[in-house]
Formats: structure tokens, sequence, C-alpha cells
């Protein structure tokens, strides 16, 4: 498919990353200031994939590389509209809390966006969600493994205290 | 999989969005309308060995010259002769009264329990982490 798509087949792409474009909303929409936007930059990672198909190196994973590019994306539109992650203040034009189902507690990827810096969030998402490697992450990230194993610690540490913050504010509640 | 992994997992799944049509379309559109890059072209093969060796023998000539040129015009008249420096701008010697700090026993005692501490930390860190990652 890879081969047919960088001969110029548009089908071929379209198969080819069909499997990886909900994942990778998901992912953007976490990081855009709006669901419009995040639909922008999976557009425009779709498009740049397939024009820089022939700079895939398949010793990587497909979708590690796909990840990279969505990054660069969601950076360069975060750049065009000044929205820091986490400073969303107005919290009724924050496209992730439109996304989340109603539950009785914070999702933990609401904190952690909070909580966590953007590359240390990403980082998070790529491993527990898309079941990365720490090498792949690494790669995409562009940072050392050492970097990417401390960073993956600290945010699960800070998660970690998160989750056992609510758990005991649930507790408290349970007894009056 | 661990408690906080499972719940990592559960809420992503909790984000509710798909791809609709309309955006589907789109990027089909935009698809379509692009063509992509050709690969690049491979790198010029680089220059030959002789030149290399060439431009190595030039430089080194040229380097010989230079140093020739420089050690036959000799030393400038005036050079090489030190004036006596005024005995008014010596320095004169300051005798200083230093003793060597000895540190009390106890407080080597505590950087080394320092020090200790401060391992066992870092080993606690790195152990935490291999069994993670």
């Amino acid at each position: 498919m890879i081969e047919a798509a960088r001969k110029g087949s548009a089908a071929a792409f379209t198969d080819l990353v069909g499997g990886y474009r909900e994942g990778l909303l998901r992912f953007l929409l976490t990081r855009s200031a709006s669901f419009a936007d995040a639909e922008d930059a999976l557009q425009d990672t779709l498009i740049n994939a397939y024009r820089y198909l022939h700079s895939y190196d398949s010793r990587w994973r497909f979708s590690t590389w796909l990840y990279r590019i969505a990054i660069n994306n969601a950076a360069r539109l975060k750049t065009v509209d000044t929205v820091e992650l986490g400073d969303l203040s107005d919290e009724r034009d924050d496209p992730l809390r439109h996304c989340i189902e109603a539950s009785d507690r914070e999702n933990l990827w609401s904190a952690a966006r909070r909580l966590l810096s953007d590359e240390v969030y990403t980082a998070m998402w790529l491993r527990y969600v898309e079941d990365m490697s720490v090498n792949d992450i690494s790669g995409v990230l562009e940072r050392s493994v050492s970097w990417t194993k401390v960073n993956l610690m600290r945010g699960r540490k800070t998660l970690d205290a998160e989750l056992n913050k609510v758990a005991t504010d649930e507790k408290s509640k349970a007894y009056g | 999989m661990d408690k906080l992994a499972k719940q990592l997992r559960a809420d992503a799944q909790q984000i509710e969005c798909e791809v609709s049509t309309q955006l589907d379309s789109r990027i089909r559109a935009s698809l379509e309308g692009v063509q992509p890059d050709a690969a690049p072209r491979p790198q010029r093969e680089s220059k030959s060995f002789s030149f290399w060796w060439a431009s190595s023998l030039t430089g080194i000539a040229a380097a010989i010259a230079v140093i020739a040129l420089v050690n036959l015009q000799g030393p400038a008249p005036g050079q090489g002769v030190t004036e006596p420096v005024p005995q008014a701008f010596v320095v004169p010697a300051i005798k200083w009264h230093a003793e060597t700090a000895v540190l009390t026993t106890p407080l080597e005692q505590e950087i080394e329990n320092l020090q200790a501490d401060l391992k066992k930390a870092e080993d606690a860190v790195k152990q935490d982490i291999d069994r993670l990652f």
C-alpha cells in the first residue's frame, strides 16, 4: 500500500491511514484550541504525510512517523492561534470537555492537560493510549530515551497523585 | 497493566470523537489535489581522491613557505631586550596567616550520611524507572 501511495495513489494512501485517523483526531483534539482546529490539523497531517511519503523510513513504525507530523502540525497551529495548553481559561471553549462523556469525576486526560507540560502529556498519551514503546516515543518527541523514561515517570507520579486525591475525596464524601 | 494505565486508557476511550463524513470528503478531495513529492535525488559523488590529495599538498606547501619567510626576516630591532622593572613597582610580599579548616567528626559523619541518603534515593528512582519501562 505504501508503494502504491508513493506512486501517487490517493486511494491507497486513504486505505493506509484509515486505521489511524480517529486516534490522530483524538490526540489532536487534546492539543488544539477548538474542534475545528483539530480537524484542520488532521487534514494537514494527512496531506503532509502523503506529500512526503518518500521520506518515510520503513525501519520506523508508520504510526510513529505519522504522530511526528501530527505534533508538528499541532505546534504550528498553536503558534498561529497563540493558545497555550492548560491556559484555556474559559472552560466552555475547551473542545476536550465537549467530547468527554459526562462523569462524576474529572477525566484523567483533562487533569493531565492541566498538570503536565505539552511534551510530558504527549509522551503519556503515546505510551498509554497508543501503546508506543519508549524508543518510539523518544523518536516522536526527538528526545533521548533516558529523558523519555524520566518524564514518563514524572507524569505517572503526578497523575497517580491526582488519581489518589480523587479517590480520597470520594471516600470523604461517602463517609459524610 | 496497573491501575493508572487502565484508568488512562479508559478515560481516553471516553473522549468521543469521530471523523465526520464532511471531514472525510474534505480530506479525500485535498489528497486528490496533491501529488506526492518524488524521492530526493541522490547526492553527487564526493570529489575524487586525487583532488583531495592535491589540495592537501598545496596547503602544506603554502604553510612551509610562510614559516620560511617569517624565519628569514629575523627579529625586529629592539625586540628581545627586556627593560628592567623599576623597584618602586615591585609588589611587596604579603605574609598570609592561613590555617587549614578541619572538619569536626560529627560534620564529616553528617556529610557521609547525606551522601549515603542521596545514593539510596538515586538507586530507588533508577530501580523504579527500570521496573516500569
